[in-house]
């Protein structure tokens, strides 16, 4: 597909001054002859580049040699006549051609401005804050810090955000019994994302009476495993990240890995635990 | 690719992605004088890939700053461009580089090729 004419006078621009003056008319001349096609206009854009980083243009020495000697001598500069407009010495700037440049350049800056701004606001913050991997430590450093994790206390996580359940503890701890379980295996941990399901408020400790969960803000209560009860406006239990226990023991909350709470269906019969309390109560 | 002679040059640098062009251009202008839009039909008739007319006036511009090749006077719109003598003893000598470098290749891939 030949492209249009008017095409190609705009690419011809991309070449700089100097050279459209040397070689300007042959390269429209072959154009002319050839019906250039739009890959023919690209490898121009390309040339004009080209040319306008490598000065290739040799300067017209042969016209000022064969220039005869006489009038070289007769070009002494003579009066100006008045009223004669000073025109601007080649190669320097005039004011308007700077003026007009700077505003290029500080629109190029703005666009970069711009453009890095976006990015930095779209760039993903995966090394801190939620979304990452969280080491929490082995089960020997959670124990040593907080010695009744091992009786399904939960273990709170600053940095995730979480609870860490013990969930075989915490299922005896909620059911009133009296166990140690110092060893659970990633299977047998859940984190649950202590922000409230129903408007985000931050979901405090276990309470001591009835060993449930409950949101200050609105009432909204979980039994140790996270899963609503009766009590409360949240449309579903409190939601999980991942656990894991890596090779050297250390276990890892991954709060890229997201599981919902379950659905608060009002019917004790749909959970998959039930603890000691009557399943309306909660804590005071 | 360009070898030692069109390869590199201390006064305008290295000729880059136009020395393969260049060559070109200078086979081209081998037998007779021609213009740009002789020499672009004369290369894409015997050459393998087809060369563009901004390719084309980039690899003039470096072989006639450096002397390799000089315009003539114009001819309608049209001009004209040859050989200078260092352009064609440039020439030869990377044929001849060239020429060794087939000898060379076709004697290490063995007596098959005959």
């Amino acid at each position: 597909m030949p492209a249009p004419v008017a095409a190609v006078g705009l690419v011809m621009r991309a070449y700089p001054q100097d050279w459209r003056e040397r070689y300007g008319a042959e390269m429209a001349a072959l154009l002319s002859d050839r019906e250039p096609s739009w890959r023919d206009l690209l490898d121009l854009v390309r040339g004009g580049v080209d040319a306008r980083l490598h000065r290739l243009v040799k300067p017209p020495t042969q016209l000022v040699a064969a220039m005869p000697r006489r009038e070289v001598v007769m070009a002494v500069p003579l009066p100006r006549p008045y009223g004669v407009v000073e025109t601007q010495p080649i190669g320097e700037l005039s004011r308007r051609a700077f003026m007009r440049r700077m505003l290029g350049v500080g629109a190029g800056i703005l666009a970069l401005e711009f453009i890095g701004g976006t990015l930095a606001f779209l760039w993903p913050q995966l090394r801190a804050g939620l979304g990452a991997k969280f080491a929490v430590g082995t089960l020997a450093d959670i124990l040593a810090e907080q010695p009744s994790f091992a009786n399904g206390w939960p273990y709170a996580v600053g940095a995730a955000r979480s609870f860490l359940i013990n969930v075989p503890a915490a299922r005896e701890l909620a059911l009133g019994h009296d166990a140690s379980i110092p060893n659970p295996t990633a299977d047998q941990m859940l984190a649950l994302y202590r922000k409230c399901p129903h408007l985000g408020c931050q979901v405090p400790g276990l309470c001591d009476e009835l060993k449930r969960f409950t949101c200050r803000c609105h009432g909204s209560t979980y039994n140790i495993l996270g899963e609503k009860l009766k009590e409360g406006p949240a449309q579903r239990g409190m939601d999980r990240f991942a656990v894991q226990v890596n090779d050297n023991g250390v276990v890892v909350i991954d709060t890229s890995q997201y599981t919902f709470g379950n659905l608060d269906r009002q019917d004790v019969k749909f959970l998959s635990f039930v603890d000691a309390a009557p399943y309306e109560r909660k804590c005071q | 690719m360009g070898g030692p002679v069109l390869g590199s040059d201390r006064s305008t640098g290295d000729l880059g992605r136009f020395a393969e062009p260049a060559l070109l251009i200078l086979v081209s202008l081998a037998d007779a004088p021609k213009h740009g839009y002789a020499i672009m039909t004369d290369v894409n008739a015997f050459a393998a890939s087809p060369i563009g007319p901004g390719t084309l006036y980039a690899a003039l511009a470096r072989l006639e700053r450096r002397g390799l090749i000089e315009p003539m006077g114009p001819e309608d719109r049209r001009r004209p461009y040859r050989l200078t003598a260092g352009g064609s003893e440039a020439l030869s000598s990377h044929l001849a580089e060239m020429r060794r470098l087939v000898q060379v290749g076709r004697a290490r891939l063995g007596a098959a090729d005959g």
